[in-house]
């Protein structure tokens, strides 16, 4: 057998472990484990296994995704995400959908403080869905926009999947990041574009709440303040060039713990949740990550990722036809598995192709990036319905996910925007300063 | 038997809390550590006596990050926490899902089985060899033998799920 058809074989034999429920990060390793000794030996395939799991975990430029996630963590344990809310309420709450366009705002704040979708879904829809009840929101438009509106966490800098991206294919975090600044301003415009046009087609799914006054509406600015120092010092010391993306990630959750201990709303019992919260987050990302890396080993010896470059670079076609093609598969392969797993999985091989193509990486990265924020809401595997499921027990799955659709389209959109004026992704991480 | 296998699941649960709490000691050793560094490196830069750089700040940090995820597997498999697809299993009959339940965790219980293994063993090598980091001259092997030791929680934890998958499937 070529070293090809055992890579292929190997895709099949993990996606059917992926399908009879093995953890991701297990599967990914224990077939690229296995994959590695039939191609290689033996011998190599199970010392690959150990040396990649040390090599991953001791990897200095892999602890910047606990830093971020802690980051996120303490914010969340301080109030951050109920303070957001309240000051997008002051701007937004009287008007008819208000409430959802709050929500959808402070998921784009909380997403400045915090990197991965189903945090700030959790976060924020906390805090958003029991108020939207209250004010008699329709179902299916309140769970929709806090799952669609969660998924901005990983565009909106910091990203676990911009980390993550940057890692695997040896691109700048912190232009990655930056490069997530305008998308994610024009994807929370789009979003709440959709509010707008479904209150228009029926007044009755989102009825206007009660006005604020002028202290209200001062009070709430605080939250956002808050959010901008963070903000400005994590993703403003990137852009500088004072902090590398480890000691940006600390600086940010050392000063989510500074503003949560100044406030008095950081208990002890807040922040040993905070400390659960991120290992148990951290270890599952670092699994995947490490189990996507010896998949990758098996995949470059099995020379998938050179033939699949060579292959597409050699199609008569134009690269902008073919990167459609690209997006089309990723969607498809979002409905069907994690998007972590997917991204992790197909970055080493397709990164090579998008090469080939003459694609910016910072750009695809913009661009893998929302696919991935349509992964995690597109049945049956969105991740973030299920987590907007966990919160709001009593709406049914189906009513969720018909709710998501709109937004989905608005993602879309993005997506076709992006492809039509890249500028919006590249135009920041040019101006960095290194 | 039963009760016997509840004391063990005690046991594995108290345990794998424990290494979660020793991870969670690495996690904040990670924050206070940079964040000290970069007071450090600013304020050195900036001419304040007395202050300097962790001296191999990065590779310690680097090898607590081998704390924060190793010493945290066990825990995060007990609650569920590693991401499964479960949609398709869902759909069928529960003896059918257990019996798949049984597979899976009997593979994933190999893995770690053979992850235990070859930890100890490149731990071994790297003793054998003398390697330490480049700065501050750390061992490494101790950290590859945590990982092997973190294992230990993480298969018994993978062996009980097994064991319980199998029992629900003969029982039906």
């Amino acid at each position: 057998m070529s070293p090809v058809t055992v890579g292929l074989i190997g895709i099949g034999v993990l996606v059917l472990t992926f399908l009879i429920g093995m953890p991701v990060g297990f599967a990914m390793a224990f077939v690229g484990m296995a994959g590695f000794c039939l191609l290689v030996s033996p011998d190599a395939g199970l010392s690959l296994l150990a040396r990649d799991f040390f090599a991953n975990l001791s990897a200095y430029s892999l602890t910047v995704i606990p830093m971020f996630i802690f980051m996120g963590s303490i914010a969340y344990a301080s109030g951050m995400s109920r303070r957001l809310y309240e000051a997008g309420y002051t701007v937004f709450g009287q008007m008819r959908g208000g409430l959802a366009m709050a929500t959808i705002a402070a998921c784009a704040g909380f997403a400045a403080m915090c990197g991965s979708t189903n945090a700030t879904a959790a976060a924020m829809g906390r805090v958003a869905l029991p108020e939207m009840k209250r004010y008699n929101y329709n179902d299916s438009l309140a769970t929709g926009c806090v799952a669609a509106a969660g998924s901005l966490g990983i565009l909106i800098p910091p990203s676990t999947i911009f980390i993550i991206y940057g890692i695997m294919t040896e691109q700048s975090i912190g232009k990655l990041f930056i490069a997530g600044v305008l998308p994610g301003i024009l994807l929370a415009g789009l979003f709440i574009t959709v509010v707008v046009i479904l209150c228009k087609r029926n007044p009755n799914l989102a009825p206007g709440g009660l006005p604020t006054t002028f202290k209200q509406k001062l009070a709430g600015l605080a939250g956002v303040i808050e959010m901008m120092i963070l903000f400005a010092l994590v993703i403003g010391g990137l852009f500088l060039g004072w902090f590398s993306p480890t000691q940006a990630g600390a600086a940010g959750a050392f000063g989510a713990l500074l503003i949560g201990l100044a406030r008095r709303q950081l208990t002890w019992k807040g922040f040993l949740f905070a400390v659960k919260d991120t290992l148990r987050i951290t270890c599952m990302v670092m699994i995947i990550v490490t189990g996507a890396i010896i998949f990758g080993h098996f995949m470059a010896v099995a020379k998938l990722p050179l033939v699949l470059s060579e292959w597409v670079g050699g199609l008569p076609l134009p690269p902008m036809a073919i990167m459609g093609v690209i997006v089309l598969l990723y969607l498809l392969g979002g409905c069907f598995m994690d998007a972590l797993a997917l991204i992790t999985l197909t970055v080493p091989i397709i990164y090579p192709v998008v090469l080939v193509l003459g694609f910016d990486p910072i750009w695809f990265g913009v661009i893998i990036v929302l696919v991935t924020e349509m992964g995690v809401i597109t049945p049956p595997v969105g991740l973030n319905v299920y987590v907007i499921k966990g919160v709001a027990e009593d709406v049914p799955l189906e009513t969720i996910f018909k709710g998501v659709l709109p937004f989905l389209a608005a993602l879309l959109v993005a997506v076709g925007i992006l492809m039509a004026f890249p500028q919006i992704a590249t135009f920041l991480p040019g101006l960095a300063l290194y | 038997m039963s009760g016997k296998l509840e004391r063990l699941e005690r046991f594995v649960d108290s345990f794998s809390n424990w290494l979660n709490w020793v991870a969670g000691v690495g996690l904040v050793a990670i924050l206070a550590l940079t964040v000290a560094d970069i007071f450090g490196i600013k304020l050195a830069q900036a001419g304040v006596p007395f202050f300097r750089p962790i001296p191999g700040g990065i590779e310690v940090v680097a090898f607590l990050g081998v704390v924060v995820t190793a010493f945290a597997i066990a825990y995060t498999q007990i609650l569920r926490g590693h991401i499964r697809v479960e949609f398709v299993v869902m759909r069928l009959p529960p003896r059918a899902q257990a019996y798949i339940a049984a597979f899976i965790w009997l593979l994933s219980f190999i893995l770690f089985a053979l992850l235990a293994w070859q930890s100890f063993e490149y731990g071994l090598s790297l003793q054998a060899k003398g390697t330490v980091s480049m700065t501050q001259r750390i061992p490494f092997y101790p950290f590859v033998h945590a990982i092997a030791f973190c294992c230990i929680p993480v298969c018994l934890a993978l062996a009980l799920e097994c064991f319980k998958s199998v029992r629900k499937a003969v029982k039906g």
